[in-house]
């Protein structure tokens, strides 16, 4: 339903009723006032003579008063307007003329000598033994209303021991039925349309705000809607803005992690495809040599394992990335003993760093040393920076791990190098670049590529600093430094 | 006379190959090509099992968890998962060691000897032969082919340091805080002054090496 069709409905269901409930009201405090002036004025009308008069002639007594209408309902009428020196009963309260009463004499036995009079029902008879006052009401068929109220007079015995009060209220009167329309129609007329032509900006604006939303969704939330005023509909308007920005704000994070994660894989697909290449054509040319019976040639046979071995660490890599990626909950915090890490990292490089005439070497604690953190990610970590200084280390070179613990509970690890080392403006662009999908990329010397940002995502993650620092040796020392694991107890 | 060693190996090729390389290690493998849910008693009589985690029918772990309910048995994992979840649950059930897929042969036969003489190397020793090396580390006397050699007390201590851990390197700073005097000034230059008189003391044999960028370690060394 329309707002203004809905709210002109409540209005009438409103209004009509309690235009009803007023006009009772009004009927019944009406009715009650009048009961009052006629009892009081008959009575003074029997006292002040009128007993006299019915009790000499109870055949034919009876009084007919016709009073002033209310002035309201006087206009229009002149021909009938009583003159001002009419005979009647005094005003009564309300600034009221009292209406035409007929008054009916009766005896004890509720027996009237006169032959006009009405019968005396046991209504009557019941409420004037009761309160002294017997009260009738009742609707004639031409629509007149009809009310007898039967007194018991302050004296015993007699024909006029009773006195019955008639009143006629011809149809059509205004004290029947609603009053007439144009008293309460009209303000009920005017109010209803003071609500109509109030709505109507209301409508319009929340019309306006219907088609903006309908707009901004449309256009993908991109274009707002307009805010104006502090009303209720500003307020909706405001909050629709809000969930815009929101859905706006959730619409290009997602768009951005999805193109980080077409990047990466688009990277890694290139990243692992090109050593595999080199690696078939090192197969292939291997496959040849034997075919020809030529003698396996040392140096291709390296290239091929090396190639190997960086796929591996490159796989490992894209793991750890994605473990890095996905934050905090994907990282296991348990004890880790540095030396065996320092040792399997060794073992893992051996192979690769002999044939290339590399000296891998290591020097670590008698004991073991113990911290917490996420041995696959720190394993990785260290894994990158010594297979960098294998990589790109020269020929009878050396790269070392050195493993140390200080009194003060913390351990350092450094991983030195006699390599070309690198430039202290691309340490510091190491360090200060965050982890990009891109990155896995560089995988020329000069650029040290996915596997240092991992190193530094990985030291950032265990809280542990990270120094990039030209070795003593002429190449590159790589140190990390971090706290040892509590003792337990 | 190699040891035997028990390999749970599910892929063919991979299995094969350690299988090879184990043999030319000098060592005797029984190769298992699915896990088992092991009872006292199934366990053949080896000296180490090889153990991939990624198994069809019983899962590695679950394998590992019935061994050690039996048996102490050393257990090198095999994992080609990077999740250290994995790894920190097979050491929690009682793992030894573990290699992360892929890795070289070498790296592999290396792990396997390591673990088979870690525990010779855990008995402390009062004396330390090193080639022709004979150090009383409780009497302080030093013999080189059975010739004492006369040392300092720095140039001792320096010795036995490295004569607790032969083969490995024993990094300078760590021989600068525990042997030189801490009352005079302890820089690693006087330490290679210490070092280089100690060698000259132990004659002909080059029992100290130079370990490059970490510091000293002692080898059986040979004659020069």
């Amino acid at each position: 339903m329309k707002l203004r069709l809905r709210l002109a409905l409540t209005a009438v269901a409103v209004t009509v009723p309690a235009v009803f409930a007023l006009v009772q009201v009004e009927h019944s405090v009406r009715r009650r006032t009048t009961d009052e002036v006629i009892i009081e004025t008959t009575l003074s009308q029997m006292q002040s003579g009128g007993r006299e008069r019915c009790e000499a002639a109870p055949d034919t007594w009876m009084v007919r008063s016709r009073s002033q209408r209310p002035p309201w309902e006087r206009e229009g009428l002149p021909s009938d307007a009583p003159r001002p020196n009419d005979e009647g009963p005094p005003r009564g309260p309300m600034g009221r003329r009292l209406p035409p009463v007929n008054l009916y004499p009766f005896d004890g036995q509720f027996v009237s000598r006169n032959p006009q009079a009405p019968a005396v029902d046991d209504e009557l008879r019941q409420g004037v033994r009761d309160d002294g006052v017997g009260v009738r009401r009742y609707s004639k068929d031409d629509g007149a209303l009809v009310q007898d109220l039967l007194l018991r007079m302050p004296w015993n015995g007699g024909p006029c021991e009773y006195v019955l009060a008639r009143r006629v209220e011809p149809p059509g009167s205004p004290e029947v039925g609603l009053p007439p329309l144009y008293v309460w129609g009209v303000p009920t007329l005017i109010l209803l349309s003071a609500m109509v032509v109030a709505l109507g900006p209301v409508v319009q604006r929340l019309r306006r705000l219907t088609e903006e939303v309908r707009a901004s969704s449309g256009s993908g939330y991109e274009q707002p809607v307009t805010v104006n005023g502090s009303d209720e509909i500003a307020e909706l308007a405001r909050a629709f803005q809000q969930a815009r920005a929101e859905i706006q704000a959730r619409m290009a994070h997602q768009q951005a992690r999805e193109q980080t994660l077409r990047d990466f894989l688009a990277n890694t697909t290139h990243d692992v495809m090109t050593p595999l290449t080199v690696l078939q054509g090192h197969l292939a040319a291997m496959q040849q040599r034997m075919r020809e019976g030529q003698p396996q040639e040392p140096g291709l046979m390296l290239s091929a394992m090396s190639e190997a071995h960086y796929m591996a660490s490159l796989v490992h890599n894209l793991g750890a990335a994605a473990r890095l990626e996905a934050g905090a909950p994907q990282v296991q915090h348990a004890p880790v003993d540095l030396n065996a890490l320092v040792s399997r990292v060794l073992g893992r490089h051996q192979p690769i760093a002999r044939p290339q005439r590399i000296a891998l070497e290591s020097g670590v604690p008698a004991t073991p040393t113990w911290v917490m953190g996420d041995e696959t990610l720190l394993e990785q970590a260290v894994s990158n920076v010594v297979l960098n200084g294998i990589r790109y280390g020269r020929e009878d070179g050396h790269v070392a791990v050195v493993l140390e613990t200080t009194r003060q509970q913390t351990f350092s690890l450094r991983v030195i190098d006699d390599g070309p080392g690198i430039s202290e403006e691309e340490r510091s662009r190491i360090l200060e670049r965050r982890f990009r999908g891109n990155a896995a990329r560089t995988r020329e010397p000069q650029g040290q590529g996915l596997g240092l940002h991992i190193v530094h995502n990985v030291v950032e993650l265990h809280g542990w600093k990270m120094t990039l620092a030209p070795s003593e040796y002429g190449g590159l020392e790589v140190a990390f430094t971090g706290p040892l694991m509590p003792p337990p107890g | 006379m190699g040891d035997r060693i028990l390999l749970v190996e599910d892929d063919d090729p991979l299995g094969s190959q350690i299988v090879g390389h184990l043999r030319g290690a000098g060592f005797e493998p029984v190769w298992w090509r699915e896990g088992r849910l092991l009872v006292a008693g199934d366990l053949p009589d080896v000296s180490l099992v090889v153990l991939d985690l990624m198994l069809p029918g019983t899962y590695g772990l679950d394998m590992l968890k019935a061994l050690r309910t039996f048996s102490e048995v050393p257990v090198l994992i095999l994992s080609a998962r990077n999740d250290t979840l994995d790894k920190v649950r097979a050491l929690k059930l009682g793992a030894d060691d573990y290699m992360t897929k892929p890795f070289w042969p070498e790296e592999l036969v290396e792990r396997v000897r390591a673990r088979l003489r870690r525990p010779t190397l855990q008995k402390e020793q009062v004396v330390v032969e090193v080639g022709p090396l004979r150090i009383d580390l409780q009497g302080h006397t030093v013999q080189v082919q059975g010739r004492p050699v006369e040392l300092t007390r720095v140039e001792f201590g320096l010795l036995a340091a490295l004569a607790r851990r032969p083969q490995e390197a024993v990094t300078r700073q760590w021989l600068v805080e525990h042997v030189l005097d801490p009352e005079r000034e302890g820089t690693e230059r006087t330490l290679d002054v210490h070092v280089s008189r100690l060698r000259r003391k132990l004659g002909p044999v080059k029992c100290v090496e130079t370990v490059w960028g970490v510091g000293y370690r002692l080898v059986p060394g040979e004659d020069a």
